[in-house]
């Protein structure tokens, strides 16, 4: 009997400690994420910069240097911009985003600033694409900051509250 | 040929719908013309026509389907593939290049800033001007550019009043020189296309056959383009478009002093027309040029009506009778 309540306890502490665990690897990727974004935003803006590459061309060219669900989504609006099916760029983009990113770990504030990209990127001239790419850097770069600087903490504070929430209702079952 | 579909990509879907119906003869489709609140037109065969809601061509304008603001906003986001900042130089000069090489010229709200042209807004106005190669319309005067043997090409240049077909002609006969077709054997052509007319390239690919041996520097200013040229690609035959002003003249001297061939054009209607420009009058007065084709369009487009030889001798002379 106590054998089974023994190992009870493990499978509770083990699974709950194994939620903080989780909670603390999405954070983590999250900012892998954040800085895979940015790099290839990055790339965006130097194919405009450079050599004014048209929005289908320079999506696609991004989709050439990534892999996962990114690569995914930048193909999938490369697709649905050369169907010409009119849809404007911005629609496509927001849809994109809501459908393609759902196994990324961005938040829901990292897709509403991606969204938000996508608005004025192809409005007027190459000066304003510069702008809003140096405005979306800028977000992206706060977002990756903040995150970065308090990950530590979280992650411990995380692995802890699972651990100490496994132990907690351990101790209310016994 | 005309790619239908690679050509009717560039309409709003309304557009696309209503054209894609129509029965035409893409090969004698000459213009489409989207003007806001105004019926939809097409130049087919030499003649006007509005196109009806009923998907057929008529002189009626009252059947005429009419473009609205919309179609003309979503067709512009369709040429520019989503992206104006991509054509900014092109929208300065008013027309876009697409794929197939036709031509999309644009007319709106010019927006003037230090008094040059900075951009074009509120884009009321599009005419499709479908490019038409002309495979073996250079044939009759490429014997005459050659030397006898075949092996030495002259200083050429074309005079033509506009819409008679020069750059057609000039097109053909870059691609006779590059192939090796009725001269001993191919040379390199280096190609300035300052309004992307002569290959229109589409990304860099030259949508127009100009021969096998030909490079072409796209979208780029005649007179730094020639230089350039020189300096890189070592061209035997340079040709250009449309040259007239000071710095051409002076590239031109330069190329030709290069020992390079030159091939140009001009709008003009005959010799003692050019002789009278200002500054390319000069050329012909130091009897720089060699040949001199003199083109019209009373018989058809890209008819050559005159071809004289340095000295003003009358080498060719059409006997089309007016």
């Amino acid at each position: 009997m106590v054998a089974m309540k023994v190992i009870g306890a493990v499978l509770v502490i083990l699974s709950t400690g194994g939620m903080g665990v989780y909670f603390s690897l999405i954070l983590k990727e999250r900012i892998k994420d954040l800085k895979e974004l940015n790099k290839l935003i990055l790339v965006l803006r130097g194919e405009i910069r450079y050599a004014s590459t048209p929005l289908p061309e320079a999506v696609g060219n991004l989709a050439t240097r990534t892999d996962g669900e990114f690569k995914r989504f930048l193909l999938a609006v490369e697709e649905e911009l050369d169907k010409l099916e009119g849809r404007s760029f911005n629609d496509i983009w927001r849809g994109c985003v809501e459908k393609e990113l759902l196994d990324t770990s961005l938040n829901k504030k990292d897709k509403l600033l991606l969204s938000r990209l996508g608005e004025n990127l192809g409005y007027l001239d190459k000066e304003m694409q510069l702008n809003t790419i140096d405005l979306y850097i800028t977000q992206i770069q706060g977002e990756l900051d903040d995150a970065m600087d308090s990950v530590k903490e979280k992650v411990r504070l995380y692995n802890m509250l699972g651990v100490m929430a496994g132990i907690f209702i351990t101790i209310i079952l016994i | 040929m005309i790619k239908k579909d690679e050509l009717l990509r560039i309409f709003s879907v309304q557009l696309r719908t209503i054209l894609s119906r129509i029965n035409l003869d893409y090969g004698n489709l000459q213009e489409i013309r989207l003007r806001i609140n105004a019926p939809l037109m097409v130049v087919y065969d030499n003649r006007e026509f509005f196109v009806s809601t009923k998907y057929q061509l008529t002189d009626q304008v009252q059947e005429a389907f009419i473009i609205t603001k919309n179609e003309i906003r979503e067709t512009m986001e369709y040429i520019s593939n989503y992206s104006l900042y991509a054509f900014e130089d092109e929208i300065r000069q008013g027309f876009i290049t697409i794929q197939g090489g036709h031509r999309v010229g644009i007319a709106g709200k010019v927006i003037v800033e230090d008094n040059r042209i900075k951009s074009i807004k509120h884009i009321s106005f599009i005419n499709v001007r479908l490019s038409h190669q002309v495979k073996g319309c250079a044939n009759l005067v490429v014997p005459y550019i050659a030397s006898d043997d075949k092996r030495n090409i002259y200083h050429t240049l074309i005079i033509s009043p506009p819409r008679c077909g020069k750059t057609t002609l000039l097109r053909d006969i870059i691609r006779h020189l590059s192939n090796g077709e009725g001269v001993a054997e191919g040379v390199t052509v280096g190609v300035v296309d300052e309004r992307s007319e002569i290959a229109a390239c589409y990304m860099g690919i030259p949508q127009n056959e100009l021969g096998i041996r030909t490079d072409i520097l796209d979208c780029c200013p005649k007179a730094d383009g020639m230089m350039m040229l020189i300096r890189s690609m070592s061209p035997q035959i340079i040709a250009v478009d449309e040259i007239g002003s000071r710095e051409d003249i002076e590239a031109i001297e330069y190329v030709i002093n290069c020992g390079c061939k030159l091939i140009a054009t001009v709008h003009g209607n005959s010799v003692d027309d050019i002789k009278n420009k200002p500054i390319l009058g000069r050329l012909v007065r130091e009897k720089i040029f060699e040949r001199y084709i003199v083109m019209d369009n009373r018989k058809n487009i890209g008819c050559v009506e005159e071809i004289y030889d340095a000295r003003g001798t009358l080498l060719y002379k059409d006997n089309y009778d007016r």
